[in-house]
């Protein structure tokens, strides 16, 4: 009788512990003999996924044993990423943004790559800034699949109707046009921008100040002030630029442009497919971003293809790195538009430099200023957009807000090492 | 010391708990065990977790860390204006539906409607309205009201998520309050009604007192709801806590500190441990001042 109790009593609870586990279990299983490597990215339109899985296709074709498996991270990507790696279930091949490289780099959580790359890769064929993003001294931990530059998206209409033939080439002209093309009771800004510092980096070291030097942030020097000055008078002082927030565009400088509040925006390629989803009738062209003190000057975007460090199938997803930024590989994924190649001669095949849209975006990539700067950019950007914004909206002068944003921002820096 | 009946029952009683015991350490004690030793490191989980042992530095890094004290603020703002008023608000809510006028019924179900809404497409829905050509600028700028920039104003970027909260919370917390006013026996009503006590007399001295519990307990909730904040702060400024860090709360700084930056878990913890102290006294403090035991 006693026996009985507790066998029973054992009985339910291994029962309720076998439900708990079984919870919690992971089960994978291999299918008939292929090695099975996971790429995560986040998700694109539907067009450009489309294209991605052909090219991932096109690569199992040419790798039988391979099988790709394409895990989309839709919302908040490096968060997901961060602590998938944390749990040693993050993908063996993953996109990463060139701003988050350096940090993710020390961890040494992505795998250095210098020992896969053969000489036929042609390394030199990249458009080196691309490629100096993803670099840690010498060594390399991530391929760049494609990049995008700023280039200046102007109304055609509107243009015509204020009697202006062509695109502003430099700052100051831009000053005079945003002026004309400013209609307050109608919302129109001449310009439309976001008011951060990724997009405007490459104005704020235009003077020779440094936004962050030796890892801390050195943005409230006066010849970064000066240099971003304008950005802010144009908003504060001749009320000729505007944000989307203000009308009600949200976070999209492109929306603000195809709805007509903006004349002009400074945008990227991903621009472009917006665009012809979103307003088909809409008349603009582009043209490079006006000069800074008689210089060229641009931002670039770019994202590579990192390999983590604890993949089980190194081999393989050296494989598919290799294919997606070799010259067929990335030929295909940048065919449609939505992407730029970040190899030389595919941009040159594919014509991009000729293209009446595209050109002025690839034009820019020569002396474009790649956004990342070091572990320690995060924290600043942060940091400074929101003092920006305060004196964006004209409550205290540049140089007060920027001064208490590096301030704070160095704080932080300290709190994290 | 027991006999051998006694600790084979005992031993009885424990193999049943053990499912119990288990799932409580493995999910609950264990966690916080696991960030009172994290709270105590700088800790970086990805590559290979390494630990380095910092003593109290993490705790002692909030006075020099502006944000927190930045998100600190914040958060007392919030929880001071919203406690007091959405827990006058759920009884001004409920009195008025206990008051017996015609079509209770469907107010009641009007008025409760907002809290079975998920906070996050609440905050979706607000954001739609705050816009800067949304509906609620457009009712301002109707009746020749000034009309503000919701989302991106950092003046009023925290005062917006605090009507947006007191809207969804303050239904929730007058059902609890209907529930209790009809337990106040009408006895008391009569005798008070006897004694010559208009409408708001009945309230002051028979409702409010009557209600001391109830309110104790919806001001603790409220406290600890409130003090929680992160959902809506979090979309409001796409976990930035802008515009100008107006909505930064604590706990989107700590998911900020955990998992934006590389790191810093530890000091996120530290922050979580010294956010849960703040609430337990608050907690208490409240207790000490309701008096609640001492109604009858």
């Amino acid at each position: 009788m006693r026996c009985k109790k507790w066998l029973s009593a054992i009985g339910i609870s291994s029962l309720l512990l076998t439900t708990i586990l079984t919870g919690c279990g992971n089960e994978e299983k291999s299918n008939s003999g292929k090695t099975e490597i996971v790429l995560s990215g986040w998700g694109g339109n539907p067009t450009e996924q489309k294209l991605l899985n052909e090219v991932l296709a096109d690569f199992e074709k040419e790798h039988p044993h391979i099988d790709v498996k394409l895990n989309t991270i839709s919302d908040q990507y490096m968060d997901v990423l961060k602590t998938r790696l944390i749990g040693g279930t993050a993908a063996d091949v993953f996109y990463l943004d060139a701003f988050e490289a350096p940090a993710l780099i020390e961890t040494g959580a992505v795998e250095p790559l210098n020992k896969y790359v053969k000489e036929d890769f042609d390394l030199e064929d990249f458009e080196k800034p691309m490629l100096d993003a993803f670099k840690d001294g010498e060594e390399l931990y991530g391929l760049p699949k494609d990049y995008s530059t700023l280039a200046l998206f102007y109304n055609k209409k509107m243009f015509k109707e204020a009697g202006i033939t062509e695109p502003p080439k430099t700052w100051e002209e831009m000053e005079d046009v945003a002026k004309k093309l400013t209609d307050h009771e109608k919302q129109v800004y001449g310009l439309g921008m976001l008011p951060q510092i990724e997009r405007m980096y490459y104005m704020a070291e235009s003077l020779g100040g440094e936004v962050i030097t030796d890892g801390r942030a050195t943005f409230a020097d006066d010849k970064v002030v000066d240099a971003i000055q304008p950005v802010v008078d144009m908003q504060v002082k001749d009320k000729t630029a505007a944000s989307p927030s203000e009308v009600g565009a949200g976070q999209s400088a492109g929306e603000m442009f195809g709805r007509g509040n903006a004349a002009m925006v400074m945008e990227g390629n991903w621009n472009i497919p917006f665009l012809e989803d979103t307003f088909p009738d809409l008349d603009y062209g582009t043209a490079e971003l006006p000069t800074v003190n008689g210089e060229k000057r641009t931002m670039s975007f770019t994202v590579g293809y990192a390999m983590n460090a604890e993949s089980e199938h190194k081999k393989e997803s050296w494989e598919l790195i290799q294919y997606l930024t070799g010259k067929e590989g990335m030929k295909k994924w940048t065919s449609k538009g939505f992407a730029l190649p970040t190899r030389k001669s595919v941009a040159a095949e594919l014509g991009y430099d000729q293209d009446e849209l595209r050109g002025p975006l690839v034009s820019g990539a020569e002396y474009a200023t790649v956004w990342q700067d070091g572990p320690t950019l995060p924290i600043v950007m942060n940091n400074f957009n929101n003092q920006f914004l305060s004196a964006y909206l004209g409550d205290r002068p540049l140089k007060e807000a920027l001064k208490d944003a590096e301030k704070q921002a160095n704080r932080e820096i300290k709190v994290t090492e | 010391m027991f006999s051998k009946k006694e600790r084979r029952e005992a031993g009885q009683g424990y193999l049943f708990l053990l499912p119990a015991l288990l799932v409580l350490g493995v999910f609950v004690i264990a966690p916080i065990l696991y960030a009172v030793f994290l709270s105590f490191h700088k800790v970086e989980l990805i590559g290979g977790a390494s630990y380095e042992f910092r003593g109290l530095d993490n705790f002692m890094k909030v006075t020099f860390d502006d944000r927190a004290i930045i998100a600190l603020k914040n958060t007392a703002i919030y929880v001071a204006i919203v406690v007091p008023t959405q827990t006058f608000l759920a009884l001004v809510l409920a009195s008025s539906l206990n008051a017996g006028l015609k079509g209770q019924k469907f107010f009641r179900i009007v008025y409760f409607l907002p809290t079975l809404t998920s906070s996050a497409v609440l905050t979706l829905i607000f954001m739609w309205m705050y816009n800067q050509n949304g509906l609620i600028n457009y009712v301002l700028k109707f009746l020749n009201l000034p009309t503000y920039n919701w989302i991106g104003d950092p003046d009023v970027a925290l005062i917006a998520i605090m009507i947006m909260n007191i809207w969804a919370t303050a239904p929730f917390f007058m059902v609890i309050y209907l529930a209790a006013l009809q337990d106040i026996p009408d006895s008391h009503y009569e005798a008070a009604e006897l004694d010559g006590a208009g409408p708001i007399q009945k309230f002051l001295h028979i409702t409010v007192p009557n209600l001391r519990p109830v309110t104790s307990f919806v001001v603790i909730m409220g406290l600890i709801g409130t003090f929680q904040l992160f959902d809506q702060s979090y979309i409001f400024s796409g976990g930035s806590g802008g515009p100008n860090n107006s909505t930064l709360t604590v706990v989107l700084l700590i998911y900020q500190y955990a998992f934006k930056t590389l790191g810093t878990m530890g000091y996120a913890t530290a922050i979580a441990f010294m956010l849960a102290i703040i609430i337990l006294v608050a907690t208490l403090l409240q207790r000490k001042f309701s008096k609640e035991e001492s109604l009858y």
